[in-house]
């Protein structure tokens, strides 16, 4: 495995804070740090094909994947984001091919995997210590292996939005009128969920399955109000999720906080929010 | 047996679309039945027919967007056309921050919109929308537009993908007085200088008389179809639409008494 010390090194020199001195500090940064622009990017998208309710089912799939990894003897490191993968892909094969409504579909699906994960945890009553773990996650504990697997799918994610974010917001938009447009919708919406399956499952890690949903959508909720086009929308979700990881980190370090990482990154994020709503209302009493 | 077809067949050689026995159901409920029709290549071509007709439910069938039985053919060799579609209400999150520029670039441009438009794609949206008398709306949010001005918008994003066919779903639906002038006589001179076909759903037959080269009478199924001159008469209109189609004839029968409602036509008879 590659030595990340430089990288550690580097990013303490640039965020000069006390508490960044500290080497789990500087993991947790580099891992909030590839984390948020790719909550960013893949959150926009989120918002406009108003997949929250999706994101949701995903997160809620990763115990039953961590079990299921322990049930079949395979690291769980692997099983939950693999399970994720396929629940991902299994919500979106039946959202397409059913007279369901999309919300019903993933509230089935939602259902049984949580059902499935609570019945392995009840009967091993060591595994509910993890469940913990997993409803509020614990940047702190990133490990150098799940920063360079985060760096990959950064390098994946970033790519496949930089070919694909037009078509994707045209498909958000309407999708028959992208289809009309030569737009291969069904093989994006695909990738595009697969992804997004994927990157949930490393949120999980950092903010635990309760907020992450909120990684996603707030930052991109916060954008749609101060952007007024979607070039801007871009920049804007992205500087609200980078700063919120970072001024959430360092926040839940200070001695006064001593707060849940993720917890205190998703209240900047929302407090981001409030902002933008007074944006908006001072906007309305402008006249155009 | 020529007694089985009843109705005569205009069959000019080339077509952009044909519909070969087309037939929609939904829930073991028939919506359109063996529906052969062609457009001409050329052509503007009219889908009339009353409410629950199946007129939409063709065009979505065109588009691929809802299964069918039967075959769609497209021109003589059979390559899919582009296709240029207005629909006749866009189903969208009027929240979403996005400009007109923005809306008329994002099928075309490779690069993400993060990085702006493109000066060429840019010069190209514009043109596209000073077309349809819209280039004022370029810096606009696309959802706080007027249902008028998102008409004209989704005309320009479709002429500017230079299609070989128009796809249009009631054009004047919510399309306010300039903008109906402009779905008459713009789409009229277009069609001419640049040879595409216009494919349009329409319930005004007054506009459909004097702007229409081919029509299709559809309630489920084919009912007539041919040049307006031919296909409009008394008897078709009874067929499909009912009783009282008196009252739309004496207005908008072809010939020398007919009078377009459309107000391009208006003013057209008038000067």
């Amino acid at each position: 495995m590659p030595d990340l010390s430089p990288l550690y090194n580097l990013l303490a020199q640039l965020l000069p804070f006390d508490c960044l001195q500290a080497r789990f500090m500087q993991q947790a940064l580099a891992g909030l740090l590839l984390l948020a622009p790719m909550t960013a990017a893949m959150g926009i998208l989120v918002v406009n094909f108003r997949m929250s309710f999706f994101a949701d089912a995903i997160s809620h799939s990763a115990f039953a994947g961590v079990a299921l990894g322990l049930l079949l003897a395979l690291d769980p490191d692997w099983t939950m984001p693999a399970f994720g993968l396929l629940v991902g892909l299994g919500i979106m094969l039946m959202q397409r091919s059913s007279n369901l409504s999309s919300d019903t579909v993933i509230g089935v699906f939602f259902s049984a995997m949580v059902a499935f994960g609570l019945a392995i945890v009840s009967r091993d009553r060591s595994l509910a210590r993890d469940l913990q773990r997993f409803l509020y996650g614990d940047i702190l504990t990133i490990s150098d292996g799940q920063i360079i697997a985060l760096m990959g799918l950064f390098l994946t994610l970033m790519t496949f939005q930089a070919l694909s974010y037009n078509r994707l917001l045209y498909i958000g938009l309407n999708p028959t009128l992208a289809r009309a447009h030569r737009v291969r919708v069904a093989a994006l919406q695909y990738l595009f969920a697969g992804l997004l399956a994927l990157i949930v499952m490393f949120a999980v890690q950092a903010v635990g399955v309760l907020l992450v949903t909120a990684l996603l959508i707030v930052p991109a909720a916060s954008a749609r109000n101060f952007a007024r086009s979607a070039g801007a929308m871009f920049w804007w979700t992205l500087l609200i999720s980078l700063s919120s990881a970072v001024a959430g980190l360092v926040l839940s370090a200070q001695d006064w906080a001593r707060t849940a990482t993720g917890a205190t990154v998703i209240l900047v994020a929302c407090g981001w929010f409030a902002l933008s709503m007074l944006a908006v209302a001072h906007r309305r009493e402008q006249p155009l | 047996m020529a007694a089985a077809d009843p109705l005569p067949r205009y069959r000019p050689a080339e077509f952009a679309v044909r519909f070969d026995e087309v037939t929609v159901e939904r829930g073991g409920i028939s919506i359109l039945d063996r529906v052969s029709a062609i457009a001409p290549k050329g052509s503007c071509t009219a889908i009339i027919g009353p409410n629950g007709a199946g007129k939409t439910t063709l065009l979505l069938a065109l588009l691929g967007e809802i299964d069918y039985r039967g075959r769609i053919v497209f021109g003589a060799d059979g390559r899919p056309p582009r296709i240029g579609y207005v629909p006749q209400r866009l189903a969208f999150d009027r929240g979403m921050p996005l400009t007109v520029a923005e809306f008329l670039a994002m099928g075309f441009q490779k690069k993400p919109l993060w990085f702006g438009i493109d000066t060429a794609l840019r010069r190209r949206a514009m043109e596209a929308l000073t077309l349809v008398k819209a280039d004022h709306l370029a810096g606009r949010i696309v959802g706080a537009l007027s249902g008028g001005e998102l008409q004209r918008v989704l005309l320009a994003l479709a002429l500017r993908q230079e299609p070989d066919l128009l796809v249009l779903d009631e054009p004047s639906a919510g399309v306010d007085f300039q903008g109906e002038l402009i779905f008459c006589e713009l789409l009229d001179d277009l069609r001419r200088q640049r040879g595409f076909t216009q494919l349009m759903v329409s319930h005004d037959l007054a506009t459909v008389t004097h702007h229409a080269t081919h029509v299709i009478c559809l309630n489920r199924k084919v009912a007539a179809e041919g040049p307006p001159r031919q296909t409009l008469t008394d008897d078709n209109l009874t067929a499909i639409f009912g009783m009282h189609m008196g009252l739309v004839n004496s207005r908008s029968m072809p010939g020398d008494r007919a009078v377009c409602s459309a107000p391009c036509c208006q003013e057209r008879s008038d000067a």
